[in-house]
Order: C-alpha cells, then structure tokens, then sequence
C-alpha cells in the first residue's frame, strides 16, 4: 500500500480543475474530457468505497458527470476546492442509492446485516477482501493531510465510529450495530467526535484554499 | 442531546456530509438547501472540512464504457458514426467564410485587364491552424473548365516521403483524385483527370491531402486534409 506520504496533496490535485470546470460550464467538451480522466479514478473509487456493487458504481459514475457537466456553472472557484465539489456530489450519489437499496431488503442482508457474530467484525472481514478497513483509512487521511494530532483526543471507538460512517457509509443504526452500542449512544460519539475534530479540520481546509489561490 | 451549543444547521450539515442522515431527514434537508443560504454555507464548510479524508482512497480507473455512456447521453448525435472529413459541414462553413473574400478579391484583380472570359479562383486555406502556418494554395480553373493550375502562396514544408495531392470533392459522395500537385511553384493539372462537370456543379470544393509518394492507393484521401476550399461559380 502506498505510505501517506506518497499521497498527492488535495488542492494539488485540485489546481488545474478550476479551469477546466469553469470552460466545463462554458460548453467546452474537450476541458469536460480532460476533467473527467484526472478525476473520474478518485470519484469512482470514492462511489465504490459506499457502493459496493461494480456495475452500480459504474452507473452511479455516469450520472455524477452528466450531473457535473450540467451543474459546472454553479461551482465557485472563490470559496471551494474543485475536488471538494465533485467529490460531495459522488458521496452524497453514494448514499442515495444505498437509500434505495434498503427498499431491497435482499440485498442489504447479505451486505450489512451479515455480522452477528461477536468475533467477526466487519474490519477484519473488510481487512480479508484486501481493501484497506476504514480505520486504516482514516489514519492514512490524517497523515496525509497533517491531521494526526487531532485525532488525539478521541476515543478508539470514536476514531472508529468515524471511519465507519465516513468512509464505509454506515448509518447511525449500521455504526451502532456494528459496535454493540445503543443507537443514541453511537450519534453523540459521531457528533462530538466531529465536532472535536472541526478546529483541525478547518486549518487544513485554509490551508487547501491558501494553497489554491497561490 | 447537547444541541445548545451546537446550531441545528452546523448538525444536520454535519451528519449528511458525513453520510449519517438518512431517509426522510436526508430529504427534508435537500428541499431545504436552495432556499436556505445559511444551510448552504454551514454544508459547504463541513464538506470542505471533510472531502479531502478521501485522499486517502486510492484511484480507481473505470471502464471505457462509462465515459461511452456519458458521452451517449449528453450529445446522441455527436455519438453516432464519426462522419467522413468531406462531409464536416463546419469544416466548409470557416472555410467558405474566408475562401469567398480572397476569391472575390482574386477575381477582381484577374478581371482589370478585362478579359471576357475569367477563370474561376479557388484559394485553399490551411485546415490545421496555427501549426500550419497562414500559407494557402490558390487553385485557378480556366472558364471551361479544361485547364486547372495550382500554387501555394508559400512553399509547403513536407517530410522528404511525403506528397500533396489535390481532390475534387463532389457536393455528394467521395472525393476524386486530380493527381498530385507540387509543394512548391505552379502544377498544371493534366487535363484527362479533370471531370467534366467541374464547373457544372460536380465539384464543391478542391482539397488537399498528405499521403506516400505515388499518392494515395485507396481512391480517397488516406492522409491528413491539409488545405481545403469551396468552389464558388
């Protein structure tokens, strides 16, 4: 696996999208191509990460650029990260399908309601598929975006019901089952562990903006 | 719950970009956004704040297929079989735009002496833009239409195993060869090759095109077109 170190820096990545996305708004198909092959890799690992079926993701992928080619007027370069943008519109495409997936009751048990065995959690079975679990994740992200003495003064079960939500999709219910604990207890870990983390995670994204306007 | 210190819109931006709202809450929130400034800034920041953690995702590539059918989608008609350069309509549109100003001008100045007869001037622009150059060829056809010469304005740079060969392009179907023409000074067409219908309608437009010495080997243009203009009667 890639050390953190390796990773490319966000507004890095996201320098030259703000042109391309504001010729994207102008109609221009060749600008929407190239803004497609640099961030269509990282959209579609993000959309796969949430959605775990291919061919889902695949389609999801589809309508996130059909999306982006009709909404490129609205992104401000002024006060957003280009890679921020497109990758909320990814997330939040994400977890809509898995909204319309629980009306499929048959899919959603033999992916999230598998567990109920004690010794078994969803990291180590995550851990044997050879996708990083998402704690790995989070301290890989840390890393990489100077953010590992934030992380500090949470719990491990914080850090963790973090990583689940985030970067697995898990719901409120889904972390709290996946972690033995009663639902209410699970949303104000979630919510302080954020609210904690909100200071730090506020510097890094001034940095992203300062690095982008340079 | 200890939402005193924290504002209901700072907690609900927070939980859906974080993923955690779900179902009714989730929707609810969205019809609220467009209307609602303050929900919008307090979800751009969380989002700013926490996007980037998906840094730590490595890329994926997708498959063909999905741009294929991003494309499909938002142009259906671009989409379809690639058409054959001769029929680019916009090709001959800029062209045309141009190639009918040096035309008119060529022609008045070949009118002055008065002849009663005037040839029929084409000039070729360059089709590549800047990485051609402003040169352009100017084909004349005498008036009954048995006699056409060539000349570039400049000399045409080539690679040593290149050639240029001139095509009529007919206003439908595929274009025909008329030999091959020089890269530098005046080349006489031989008179056999011209079709009779030159200036009759046959010919729209007279193009250029790079192929292998001894010209192309399939009856069409088999490299680029690299000057193209409309014949205009």
């Amino acid at each position: 696996m890639n050390p953190a170190s390796a990773l490319p820096d966000w507004p890095e990545r996201s320098r030259e999208l703000a042109t391309l996305l504001s010729r994207t708004a102008l109609g221009d198909r060749a600008a929407f191509a190239q803004l497609y092959d640099r961030t269509s890799g990282h959209l579609f690992a993000v959309l796969l990460r949430v959605q775990r079926d291919r061919a889902q993701a695949e389609d999801l992928l589809q309508e996130v650029y059909v999306n982006v080619w009709r909404a490129a007027g609205g992104f401000d370069a002024a006060r957003s990260q280009p890679l921020t943008w497109l990758t909320s519109i990814a997330r939040n495409r994400a977890i809509d399908s898995l909204r319309r997936a629980q009306s499929q009751p048959q899919l959603q048990s033999t992916t999230r309601e598998a567990n109920h065995d004690d010794d078994a959690p969803d990291a180590i079975e995550r851990a044997a598929d050879e996708a990083p679990g998402p704690l790995e994740l989070l301290d890989r992200a840390c890393d990489a975006r100077q953010l590992t003495h934030c992380m500090d003064g949470l719990s491990a079960t914080q850090r963790q019901s973090v990583a689940l939500a985030f970067f697995d999709g898990l719901s409120h219910a889904e972390v709290a089952e996946h972690l033995h604990q009663p639902l209410g207890t699970v949303k104000s870990w979630l919510r302080r562990a954020l609210q904690a983390l909100k200071q730090c995670l506020d510097r890094a994204a001034a940095r992203d903006m300062a690095a982008s306007g340079s | 719950m200890d939402y005193a210190k924290l504002s209901l819109a700072d907690a609900l931006a927070q939980q859906y970009a974080a993923g955690t709202l779900r179902g009714r809450a989730r929707r609810r929130y969205e019809a609220l956004l467009p209307g609602h400034p303050a929900l919008r800034e307090s979800l751009r920041q969380w989002q700013a704040r926490l996007m980037p953690l998906t840094v730590a995702l490595a890329p994926e590539a997708p498959p063909l297929r999905v741009w294929q059918a991003i494309e499909r989608r938002l142009w259906p008609a671009a989409a379809a079989a690639p058409q054959a350069w001769w029929q680019r309509l916009a090709l001959w549109r800029g062209v045309s735009a141009l190639a009918s100003i040096a035309t008119l001008g060529l022609a008045l100045l070949l009118l002055l002496p008065g002849p009663a007869q005037p040839p029929v001037v084409v000039v070729l622009q360059a089709t590549g833009g800047a990485a051609q150059g402003v040169n352009s060829f100017v084909a004349s056809v005498s008036a009954d239409g048995r006699a056409l010469v060539t000349r570039p304005l400049l000399p045409v740079n080539l690679a040593a195993d290149r050639v240029l060969e001139l095509w009529s392009v007919p206003p439908q179907g595929a274009p025909r060869s008329l030999g091959l023409i020089a890269a530098e000074g005046v080349t006489v067409i031989d008179r056999k090759r011209l079709p009779a219908s030159l200036l009759k309608g046959g010919t729209a437009a007279l193009a250029v095109s790079v192929e292998p010495p001894g010209g192309s080997t399939t009856g069409a243009p088999s490299g680029p077109v690299v000057y193209a203009g409309k014949l205009q009667l």
